[in-house]
């Protein structure tokens, strides 16, 4: 025997020995192991997707991070069990006639872990830390909706702080250019633009609490150093010698702290020229407008010149304003109805001024952080696990039903799924499982489920590319969405429709009621508020080769010479599904419409920058939203200006539809409108909407309360896990 | 000796600076940035965050300051998560080396065993069998073998956690896995220096002097035989102990050699540059220490000179 026939032969051996050894899919009602959790009910292990990024709410994106931020920080609202926002720092909220003013009314029982109690303000300070340039958060996008705030992020805001020439004390201004250059001539040439905000103290400046003593300093920053203001204690327009100002000290990791004004001694650019022009009256706080005035054009606003002296980056130019400790109020340009929305979000969840000031990137280590959630922080090992324990300064301990809860840090689907089988993690992160078990799993084990998700795949055209709408709809209507899921295995949505919810066959009879809806209706729709509000998108267009072809007719007569005969269809490496739609699509668009389809692979970085800067014609996508609201999560990627509009489709109609959606204040009216936006976008056809996301969950049959959700969002800690569950199973759950 | 080791010292500086050029211009060539996702920021967000990271500065002024920064040993932080790149390397190596020295001891105990056994015994049924287990662990690629072992030990058996590391038993199936891999190379290595090393004079003399078969196979012939598997012993250590991606990520372990890989996919400039010439610096100081044992095992190569 030669070792070359010999191979084959003991690898037969190995694979019986593990066949043997009971490979097969296990037999019983749950998949793997269910260990015995008598010796730890209070502790909650959840196989989570990966490694957070960080555990600051203000820069934190993705998912993975959200499963700790969220326990750890509360907010003014939070998500329930169906994902939705529920009252928590804030008990309630008012909303203004012209849906631009949203006014939080605060209890006083939260704490800090330092025993500090949580007010309005440290609610304002989170949306300035969000905004402030220096803070360079990936988030601050999501508060674009408050007044000036893309303004202020982007270093071009100022208020002005005395009366100057035409301008008056209190006046936000837009800043068009600095000593005769424009903000972005100034970027473009690579140089610093001249800042009114900075100052030097002649002597060190001690960095350190508002009101603290000298020797209570963490930082002290030697004379001659820049530092920038960013906050002033007190009105910024009448100044006194108790004014102390909170100034960012741009070296090594960065150090903010509070000094007196009087120590910052030094005004660099007090004499620098400003070219600035006043805000519209829709763009100032604190100024209510009528609905007529809402729509009225605004007054002309010449640019006028301002010395760097008269005018400062100060939060007040922003659209929110804290009249006393327990009230926040929050103003938007324009009618914002899904404002509450934002308020659960990370982005307006408060941080402790305190810690961050002192590491402004590391404070979220174990050592120094400062939380406020159900949760506390204390342990974190890098790629492995987090530790969270139940915080004794939580102002609703009854809410909380673990004392623990571990996150595992496992961002590969094969071994999440195959911990969890082996008892390892008591749930698994959704969308964890490998869509080669899923077909395996599915309907065989009481622990296995598959829910509808918010998010969409699509097929995105490269619309100045394809300019003919026909040639796009020709597209869309070759397309049957119907076998993707037995292909895809994984118990995806089939749609023509944009916007993601829930299958309305899946929905229960008062939703039904509340959507208008019969069950027999084909497609998805979202409930927005519980019991108050649906969303039920408009139909796309489906399968239906006969219109695809006279679409494709119409295309060929419109486009005559430059009518393509062949397209390219381009995905990112890295999952099998991308390549496997892909390959339908080839197959359906050559079948239907008898065009030749290469396919392209990228790796992924390269395939976002190729799609960002049109650099392709037809690309899969996927868009996940962060709550339930067409207008606010979904269409604004249609937008002409917007940096998500990959498929650069800038249509008239749709831009007047979605203005025009903006002044309605009576939000099912105003649903109406976004509802015919979405069909003007549809109907054109920049994009080919394929499926519904769907989240697959494993739970172990112990797990209690853990709710499921079109957004993944569950509150961990008012889960619980039920050690005599097996008793418990074939009657009502306790 | 000492002019051996000097030379090769200033030669790895060399190498060290070249490794980092080649890193930071290759990856910034790259197209993307670590801040590109799925939800595109808007340009003035943009321009704060590049700002924040010197993104916007001309490359080749980028390059001087990382240039700097790298002869301080200071590689900065990293652009996706909070830590250090020097916090990064000295959290994760460690798993790396552990999982690497397991899997070296495994390697080696049973490669030189396979290798000294099938060339005593050449062409009988022990050689065959001790190449066929070194042939399976060289072909089945460790993304097979991986799963199959999980699926025997940790899903099967439940002997063994099937993904991270907690204690020492979570390094076995691992450890087992990488190992394999190179335990087929050393036995071949080991078999064909045997092979060679038991045909010289010296050998001959030895028996003839009545040495026993077992002080003749490891005692005599061991110490010559072996050097064709020292040489591969340098590249191999450095290849375990700098982690595999593919075993880190199959069985979650926390090494080195994942963060490395992540780092690509990210665009995360400085733990990219900062491990590869981690990496570099530690490959060049293992090559200098094969060189040094290579002297000392071959009395031809150190009076050479």
């Amino acid at each position: 025997m030669t070792p070359r026939r010999a191979a084959p032969t003991v690898a037969a051996a190995v694979a019986v020995a593990a066949l043997a050894a009971g490979c097969g899919l296990p037999d019983g009602d749950y998949f793997g192991r269910v260990p015995d959790v008598r010796d730890r009910p209070r502790h909650l292990r959840l196989c989570n997707s990966g490694e957070p990024e960080g555990l600051d709410p203000a820069t934190v994106s993705s998912t993975t991070a959200m499963k700790a931020v969220y326990e750890l920080f509360d907010g003014l609202t939070t998500y329930d069990l169906a994902g939705l926002p529920e009252a928590s720092l804030a008990t309630r909220w008012d909303t203004s006639a012209d849906v631009r003013r949203f006014t939080f009314h605060m209890h006083d029982r939260g704490r800090w872990s330092n025993g500090r109690p949580i007010t309005a303000d440290d609610v304002r300070y989170q949306v300035i830390r969000v905004l402030h340039p220096s803070t360079a958060s990936v988030n601050a996008d999501g508060l674009a909706p408050l007044k000036n705030a893309a303004l202020y992020n982007a270093g071009a805001a100022r208020l002005v702080l005395r009366d100057t020439g035409a301008l008056r004390a209190g006046d936000v201004v837009e800043v068009l250019a600095v000593d005769g250059k424009t903000l972005d001539a100034w970027h473009a040439a690579g140089d610093r633009v001249p800042d009114s905000n900075l100052r030097r103290g002649s002597r060190p400046l001690a960095l350190r609490d508002r009101g603290a003593a000298v020797a209570d300093a963490y930082g002290q920053v030697p004379p001659g150093d820049d530092v920038q203001i960013v906050e002033l204690s007190g009105d910024p327009l009448r100044p006194d010698a108790d004014t102390w100002a909170y100034v960012y000290w741009n070296h090594g990791d960065g150090l903010y702290g509070w000094v007196p004004l009087a120590d910052l001694d030094v005004a660099p650019f007090d004499d620098a020229v400003y070219r600035v022009r006043r805000r519209a009256p829709r763009d100032t706080p604190g100024v209510d407008l009528s609905p007529a005035e809402l729509t009225a054009p605004d007054p002309p606003r010449p640019a006028v010149e301002a010395r760097g002296a008269d005018l400062m980056a100060l939060p007040e130019v922003l659209g929110v304003r804290v009249p006393d400790p327990y009230t926040v109020v929050f103003e938007t340009s324009n009618p914002t109805p899904w404002f509450l929305n934002l308020s659960d979000n990370r982005i307006l969840r408060p941080t402790p001024r305190e810690a961050v000031s002192r590491r402004p990137r590391r404070w979220t280590d174990p050592d120094t952080i400062v939380t406020s959630g159900p949760m506390h922080l204390t342990a974190w090992y890098q790629r492995d696990r987090i530790e969270l324990t139940r915080s004794p300064t939580y102002w609703d301990p009854d809410e909380v039903k673990l004392d623990r809860i571990t996150l595992y840090a496992i961002d590969d689907q094969s071994a999440a799924t195959n911990f969890y089988f082996a008892g390892g993690c008591d749930a698994v992160s959704s969308n964890q499982v490998p869509a080669s078990y899923i077909r395996a799993l599915e309907g065989r084990y009481k622990d296995f489920s598959i829910e509808p998700y918010l998010g969409i795949y699509m097929a995105l055209i490269q619309t100045e590319q394809f300019p003919n709408r026909h040639l796009r709809r020709a597209l869309s209507f070759a397309v049957d969405r119907r076998p993707l899921p037995t292909f895809l295995q994984g118990g995806q949505v089939p749609t023509a429709q944009f916007m993601p919810g829930t299958p309305i066959a899946r929905l229960s009879d008062d939703d039904l009621r509340l959507c208008g809806v019969t069950r027999d209706t084909p497609g998805v729709a979202s409930i927005m508020i519980s019991g108050e509000l649906c969303y039920v998108p408009p139909p796309g267009l489906d399968f239906d080769p006969e219109r695809a072809r006279a679409e494709l007719q119409l295309a060929r007569d419109e486009m005559g010479a430059d009518f393509p005969t062949h397209l390219v269809y381009r995905f990112n490496q890295g999952v099998e599904g991308h390549k496997l739609i892909g390959e339908y699509l080839q197959h359906q668009w050559k079948e239907i419409l008898g065009l030749d389809v290469d396919l392209e692979v990228q790796e992924w970085k390269t395939f976002l920058t190729d799609t960002k800067n049109g650099n392709y014609q037809v690309a899969r996508f996927a868009w996940v939203g962060n709550f339930p609201d067409a207008e606010g999560e979904f269409l604004p990627m249609f937008r002409c200006g917007s940096p998500n509009n990959r498929a650069r489709w800038c249509n008239p109609a749709f831009e007047a539809a979605m203005d025009a959606a903006q002044t309605i204040q009576d939000r099912k009216a105003r649903l109406v409108q976004v509802r015919e936006a979405e069909r003007i976008m549809i109907e054109d056809a920049p994009v080919i909407p394929l499926y519904v996301y769907v989240q697959t969950n494993l739970r172990k049959p112990y797990v209690r309360d853990l709710g499921l959700n079109l957004i993944d969002q569950q509150p961990l800690h008012r889960a619980w896990l039920d050690p005599d569950w097996r008793a418990h199973r074939d009657g009502a759950a306790p | 000796m000492i002019r051996l080791i000097v030379g090769r010292v200033l030669m790895g500086v060399v190498v060290l600076w070249a490794v980092a050029t080649v890193a930071f211009f290759a990856l910034h060539a790259a197209p993307g940035g670590p801040f590109d996702d799925e939800r595109a920021v808007p340009p003035e967000v943009m321009r704060n965050i590049e700002e924040r990271y010197h993104l916007d500065q001309p490359i080749f002024t980028q390059y001087l300051h990382y240039l700097g920064d790298v002869v301080r040993l200071d590689f900065g932080h990293s652009m996706k998560r909070q830590q250090t790149v020097a916090e990064i390397i000295r959290h994760h190596a460690p798993y790396s080396a552990k999982l690497g020295l397991f899997a070296l001891a495994i390697a080696i105990s049973l490669g030189v065993l396979l290798g000294v056994l099938a060339a005593h015994r050449q062409n009988r049924l022990a050689d065959h069998a001790a190449m066929t287990v070194s042939l399976i662990g060289i072909s089945v690629p460790s993304f097979v073998m991986g799963p199959l072992l999980v699926m025997i030990f940790a899903l099967g058996l439940f002997w063994l956690p099937p993904a991270r590391i907690e204690g020492f038993t979570s390094y076995i199936l691992p450890a087992t896995t990488l190992g394999l891999i190179y335990m087929g190379t050393i036995a071949r290595l080991t078999r064909s220096g045997m092979l060679e090393t038991l045909r010289q004079d010296y050998i001959r003399t030895a028996r003839a002097k009545g040495v026993s078969e077992r002080g003749v196979v490891w005692r005599h012939g061991l110490r010559l035989g072996l050097l064709p598997v020292v040489t591969y012993l340098g590249p191999a250590t450095a290849g375990l102990i700098s982690g595999s991606f593919v075993i880190e990520k199959i069985f979650q372990v926390p090494g080195l050699g994942y963060s490395f890989v992540a780092s690509i996919t990210d665009r995360d400039y400085p733990v990219l540059t900062g491990v590869l010439v981690f990496y570099a610096a530690f490959l060049t100081a293992l090559n200098l220490v094969v060189d040094i044992v290579y002297g000392v095992l071959d009395p031809r190569i150190r009076d050479r000179r």
